[in-house]
């Protein structure tokens, strides 16, 4: 590991699905800061920094993080903002940490869908000249993506429906009260089709979120002797071209480099072998099957063997998206936020519902943009040094 | 435990003018990052992360506009973030950067970015946006109007005059004349700023900073990295960021917690910055000042935040010729924002050119001896800011 303090998380709240218009979006980023805090057993006043993200297009205004930075606490303290996406704000804390110049962080981000049409305003993040015309959206080239995927690996759009069923029956028992997709292949595959080789059911409705975490270093911890934390033992953050044309979509080389970087600072070189479970990105069940490979899981050629033995279920060796991931629920921009922090629940053993027994160590994967451009993996674990679990 | 030293190596400042129409968005950003890399003497495949340094999405009217900058960074399949804290991004990238490298991730890192305000339509228009939608936006608030309210109560608070202001004008004009990487370069008179067209009292149009294109870039590195390649680089030795309320409203009238002619977040960086540089006295330890200030008012209480006067005492002394190049605490000796405000970077060029001047680089506005160096950005609705001491 090579930073200057270990930081760990010490503090999560997840708002996966948030329904009806009681609250303003600055409640909302206030009720989920707070809850992170108290999870954390802190107040705003434990607090050294901040780091926030929300995107200007989804919120509707020009530098989201201005509304946001009192309700986050940031009024006298140091906030900065990721835009690019939510889980580059748990990098930046993380690092933030890990200087020794701050003992704690505070990391925000939040996804609202009250704009016209969420395809349109991504629609404007594509380049002005050529793919914004196409029209191109995040489904559009997610879905462009699937298609590769499946031309390269022929049993790809079959295993899809399976990574689809399998998250969806964990995002059911995970969140029953919230869960609103079907896990039934029959109705995917009956679904109209929205952009090939996607049918409606195989992307779960955007929804609106937020999600906090709180970070602290090593020194932090013991002398406030925090409940075991989620320490950090590794990080890895990686782009990809932006133009779809310079890149082979069947292949995910951002996340394969993002993976290395976080498995050589955790010293891993059996990833699947070494951690209890993992949370993916999976905005379609396509970007789960690509994960698999690039953070060496297995082969595409193991697959379909793997699946049918039940390696990435619940029960299974190395459980993926037992909070159901995004084809269960899906607030947009802080998806990949929410990865991070359901794998620190569960390595903190406070995932509720679906706790994975025992679990002690995790992977977790965030993705943002246009067909997985920007790849996040963080690798956490109850042990601050030595093996994983 | 201490945390690695970070150098500066590198710079990069692309030519700043009103349309840079021979440049698409994406060509700006690899402008200056060319430049910063020259300057660095290394390759694309030395850089181990890019921190993104763009503003609000809409002044280039991109969405995630840093998605189309990735490969003119170079930063496919590596570390790559993207930061934004309104008009101090600039100087949070760099902060950004530093963390990178103070965390121990990361030995050399690139920041970079770039902005096309010139042709954006109207950067007002634009900046409207960055206000509530229901209260504030509707008045409608903009970002002159909003700093020439600050700018009447520096007026009520501290006898500041239109005069003084016109000072600051004709001083950062005349620096700005010496440096061939500002916008606006022609110099011009108390007179002649006083004669221009009110935009928004008692802001007059020379009070104003011109809407730049262009682009900006800066390399840093571990200290370790600096020493085994025998480098040259000059040093960050202080950083630190504070924020204030999003509403106005809640920096006027009595029991607030502040006065919106002041800027005590900008203050709270500076102590920040100075507590971890060592820096009890900044009017005697600091050489030069690269003070973000838009308009010409709020130079004024730049100087006062960052304890270059005592509050309300800095109009007097610029009048004595305290903040020209030759002074005692030259501000601004590039010209500043109010010569050259491409957004997006415009703080990063501030330390920058701070680094220059401590560097002995900064060629015909060079401050003679300048070995500590300030900088700071401002964001938002004066809202966030970022200071930062550079040193030999």
């Amino acid at each position: 590991m090579p930073y200057n303090i270990q930081p760990g998380v010490i503090g999560c709240a997840i708002e996966p699905s948030i329904s009806g218009v009681r609250r303003s979006l600055e409640e909302i980023i206030y009720d989920i800061a707070q809850a992170a805090l108290a999870d954390a057993r802190l107040t705003i006043d434990d607090i050294d920094g901040i780091v926030v993200a929300g995107n200007d297009q989804y919120d509707g205004r020009a530098i989201s993080i201005m509304a946001a930075s009192g309700s986050v606490g940031g009024v006298d303290r140091d906030i900065l903002s990721t835009p690019s996406a939510s889980e580059h704000a748990f990098v930046l804390g993380a690092l933030r940490v890990a200087t020794g110049q701050f003992r704690t962080q505070l990391v925000v981000a939040w996804s609202p869908t009250e704009a016209h049409s969420l395809a349109e305003v991504q629609r404007l993040a594509a380049d002005p000249y050529y793919h914004r015309r196409l029209p191109l959206d995040e489904l559009s080239s997610h879905a462009l993506q699937a298609a590769a995927l499946g031309h390269a690996a022929t049993d790809a759009d079959e295993l899809a429906l399976s990574v689809i069923a399998k998250n969806r029956a964990q995002g059911a028992h995970a969140y029953p009260d919230l869960c609103t997709v079907t896990a039934n292949t029959d109705a995917i595959r009956a679904s109209r089709p929205i952009r090939w080789p996607l049918r409606e059911a195989m992307v779960a409705p955007a929804v609106s979120g937020a999600v906090a975490m709180v970070l602290a270093g090593a020194d932090f911890v013991a002398e406030r002797r925090s409940e075991a934390p989620a320490w950090i033992r590794g990080m890895g953050w990686a782009t990809e071209a932006s133009f779809l044309g310079d890149r082979d979509l069947s292949r995910a080389p951002g996340l394969e480099a993002a993976a290395a970087q976080a498995y050589a600072e955790a010293g891993l070189t059996d990833p699947a072998g070494a951690v209890d479970l993992a949370e993916v990105a999976d905005d379609t069940p396509y970007q789960e099957l690509l994960a698999y490979e690039a953070l060496r899981f297995c082969p595409r050629g193991q697959w379909g063997r793997r699946m049918a033995e039940g390696t990435f279920a619940r029960g299974g060796r190395l459980p993926v998206n037992l909070s159901g991931g995004a084809q269960t629920l899906n607030p947009v921009y802080c998806t990949g936020l929410i990865r991070i922090a359901e794998v620190a629940n569960q390595v903190r053993g406070r995932a509720g519902r679906h706790q994975q027994p025992n679990a002690r160590s995790g992977i977790a994967h965030g993705a943002s943009g246009f067909a997985m451009q920007y790849n996040t993996v963080a690798v956490l674990s109850r042990m601050p040094t030595g093996a994983l679990s | 435990m201490t945390s690695p030293r970070v150098g500066i190596i590198g710079i990069g400042q692309s030519a700043f003018r009103s349309r840079r129409d021979d440049a698409s968005y994406p060509d700006l950003v690899r402008e200056a990052v060319a430049l910063a890399m020259r300057d660095a003497n290394v390759e694309f495949d030395d850089l181990e992360a890019v921190v993104y340094s763009l503003s609000p999405d809409a002044m280039v009217g991109i969405g995630n506009a840093e998605r189309l900058g990735v490969d003119a960074v170079g930063a496919r399949n590596k570390r790559f973030l993207r930061i934004n804290t309104g008009g101090a991004t600039g100087i949070s990238s760099v902060a950004a950067a530093y963390y990178h490298i103070a965390s121990g991730a990361c030995d050399i890192v690139l920041t970079a970015g770039a902005d096309k305000v010139g042709e954006c339509g109207d950067s007002q228009t634009v900046l409207n946006k960055i206000w509530d939608p229901t209260y504030e936006r509707q008045l409608p608030l903009g970002t002159i109007n909003m700093l020439a309210m600050s700018g009447v109560r520096y007026m009520h608070h501290y006898g500041m005059t239109e005069e003084d202001m016109a000072r600051v004008v004709v001083k950062n004009r005349r620096h700005a004349a010496l440096n061939p990487n500002a916008h606006l370069r022609k110099e011009t008179t108390i007179e002649e700023v006083m004669a221009s067209r009110y935009i928004s009292w008692p802001i007059k149009l020379f009070d104003c900073c011109p809407q730049s294109s262009g682009g900006g870039a800066m390399v840093l590195a571990s200290e370790k990295y600096i020493r085994e390649r025998k480098l040259d680089a000059v040093w960050i030795t202080g950083v630190g960021h504070c924020s204030e309320t999003y509403y106005l409203g809640d920096r006027m009238g009595t029991g607030f917690t502040a006065d919106h002619a002041d800027a005590f977040a900008l203050r709270n960086a500076f102590t920040r910055a100075y507590r971890m540089a060592g820096i009890t006295n900044p009017r005697e330890q600091v050489d030069v000042a690269e003070l973000y200030s838009p308009f010409s008012n709020t130079e004024f209480h730049a100087i006062d935040a960052a304890g270059l006067a005592e509050v309300g005492r800095s109009p007097a002394m610029l009048r004595e010729g305290y903040f020209q190049i030759g002074g005692k605490t030259p501000v601004c000796p590039s010209g500043g924002t109010l010569c050259t405000n491409a957004i997006a970077v415009t703080a990063m060029m501030r330390i920058a050119e701070a680094a220059l001047q401590v560097w002995g680089r900064a060629g015909g506005h060079q401050v003679k001896g300048a070995r500590v160096g300030i900088a700071n950005g401002n964001g938002g609705d004066h809202q966030f800011f970022g200071a930062m001491v550079v040193e030999a």
